[in-house]
């Protein structure tokens, strides 16, 4: 059921809203709900108050339909009646969205406290009692409050009193619900988080040993910083033939498991169409053409692709519209690579892509890298920058692949110092010895 | 983050205001692009108190852009800061809007 709305049917622009749906919203129902909350102000969902009124008298019946009839007739109220507490558990089985039960103490077959210790049983903390009992009662009276019962009520019922109550009962009971929700919603993406983790986790390459022939002259080091909320990062590398190896890194936008899910695909198709050893400009046309086909929200994902020629230290590249890597040269010079800005992959059909080339010396380290660390924030907010990133890299002169990405990692931990991390923090360096 | 609508004849003219994070992505997304499926004509990203744009945000303004191309519309971008603009030409965003 999509709308509540009599007469409202469902239109192609709610169909359309529902292929993007953004995450976080776990049913269509509430996405839908709140778009049209958004367009009509006056449209509030309430539901009718469930009260279950147990009484072996069956004038408080008469009573209760009379002093609440208005509620009643717009829906407000919905009241249920039982004489005993043993018919009371009955209907209460049959409705259990009931929200307030009104008991007597005094009842045939099952009394209220015994009611009220079988409700207990039940531990449904948005189900509220309020007990009834004779006037001056003060033990039993004493009995249901420490049984839990949420308040009371002597007979004869002051009903204005008792609306007051249960007016009560109804604010207590709301706020309960929507504690309760926003749980399930986090335990809901708490599960999803360690699903896309487990994703990520599976394709990153964890070994940085190369079986090919030159591999004693070439260094290559990743990591993969995760953050809380997986952002969807990885790199990669793969031997295309035996003296070039093909390397990624990537950024795909969004986070959570489509963002995994998307990441996964992203790195195979590159990886599957990189090692028939195309140039790299085709590469990433091949794989932007079918991400267009896949991508869901309009998902994009940033890359950096090159193929390194380790017998002649060439490496010709695209960049996809990522972070603009850096060169650690031999002698300290750090450069930032300056090339054609392409499009991101998933975005566009069609897209041509232009390859370019740079060469690594011996001693020279490309160092690739996420936003992840240039956009990291301390707790002023602050961002770790480019220009901090460069500095720590002319002091990582004649470093090891390993050295430097420990080191940047470090650099940028004791920067955030203590802040959340926001995102994937990841950086891929290929060195030649 | 705060968006702001204006109609003007055959435009719509969008303000977008303050930080365009995750979180404020997901919320307007279900009001932007209702109006990209409104309209046929062209839709006018007001971008100068825009401060900040994450991935995110970019996904906004690609799929305001295909469901304008869709329905005949087109979309621009105007007075983006300078920041912005880096970010707009980092990821090739830059070729892909009338920017003015």
């Amino acid at each position: 059921m999509l709308c509540r709305r009599p007469g409202c049917p469902v239109t192609p622009m709610q169909s359309r809203v529902r292929q993007m749906v953004p995450h976080g919203y776990k049913s269509i129902n509430s996405f839908i709900i709140f778009f049209l909350s958004l367009k009509d102000k006056k449209f509030i969902i309430k539901m009718a108050v469930k009260i279950l009124s147990v009484d072996d008298e069956t004038d408080l019946e008469l009573l209760l339909t009379q002093y609440f009839r208005r509620k009643i007739r717009n829906g407000e109220y919905e009241f249920y009646f039982a004489h005993n507490g043993l018919e009371a558990l009955q209907v209460l089985l049959k409705h259990p969205d009931i929200a307030i039960i009104l008991s007597d103490i005094n009842m045939p077959e099952m009394d209220g406290l015994t009611l009220l210790t079988k409700i207990n049983e039940m531990r449904i903390p948005s189900l509220k009692c309020i007990m009834v009992s004779a006037y001056g009662d003060m033990d039993n009276i004493r009995h249901a409050m420490n049984k839990g019962a949420f308040d009371f009520a002597t007979k004869p019922i002051d009903l204005d009193d008792l609306q007051l109550t249960i007016n009560k009962a109804v604010e207590q009971i709301e706020y309960i619900k929507s504690a309760q929700k926003e749980h399930a919603q986090l335990v809901d993406i708490q599960a999803d988080l360690s699903v896309a983790r487990e994703i990520q986790q599976a394709i990153l390459p964890r070994t940085f040993e190369l079986k090919m022939k030159e591999a004693d002259k070439t260094d290559i080091f990743a990591s993969m910083l995760a953050a809380k909320d997986v952002g969807g990062d990885f790199y990669d590398f793969f031997p295309i033939d035996d003296h070039r190896i093909g390397f990624t890194i990537a950024d795909v936008s969004g986070k959570g498991v489509p963002a995994a899910i998307f990441m996964a695909v992203s790195r195979t198709l590159i990886k599957a169409t990189g090692l028939q050893g195309v140039p790299t400009n085709e590469c990433m046309s091949t794989v932007n053409d079918i991400l267009c086909g896949e991508s869901v929200g309009s998902m994009f994902v940033t890359v950096f692709y090159g193929i390194y020629d380790l017998e002649t230290g060439i490496v010709s590249f695209t960049n996809a519209g990522h972070n603009p890597p850096y060169i650690l040269r031999a002698d300290g010079t750090v450069e930032k690579l300056n090339s054609v800005c392409n499009l991101v992959l998933g975005a566009v059909e069609g897209m041509s892509f232009s390859s370019e080339s740079l060469q690594l010396n011996s001693g020279d380290a490309l160092v690739m890298y996420t936003d992840g660390v240039t956009e990291a924030e301390n707790k002023n907010h602050d961002q770790f920058g480019e220009s901090r990133l460069e500095t720590e890299l002319a002091a990582l002169k004649g470093a090891d692949g390993k050295r430097i990405v420990n080191t940047i990692n470090a650099k940028v931990k004791e920067f955030i110092n203590g802040a959340p991390q926001s995102d994937d923090i990841t950086q891929l360096v290929i060195r030649v010895k | 983050m705060e968006v702001k609508i204006e109609r003007e004849n055959a435009e719509v003219i969008v303000h977008l205001i303050g930080r365009l994070d995750t979180p404020a992505s997901q919320e307007i997304a279900p009001q932007v692009n209702e109006l990209a499926e409104e309209a046929g004509g062209t839709i006018i990203l007001e971008c100068s108190e825009l401060a900040y744009i994450s991935s995110s945000g970019l996904r906004i303004f690609l799929s305001l852009r295909k469901t304008a191309a869709e329905k005949g519309g087109k979309v621009i971008v105007k007075s983006i800061t300078n920041d912005i603009r880096n970010v707009f030409m980092m990821t090739g965003f830059l070729n892909l809007f009338e920017i003015q």
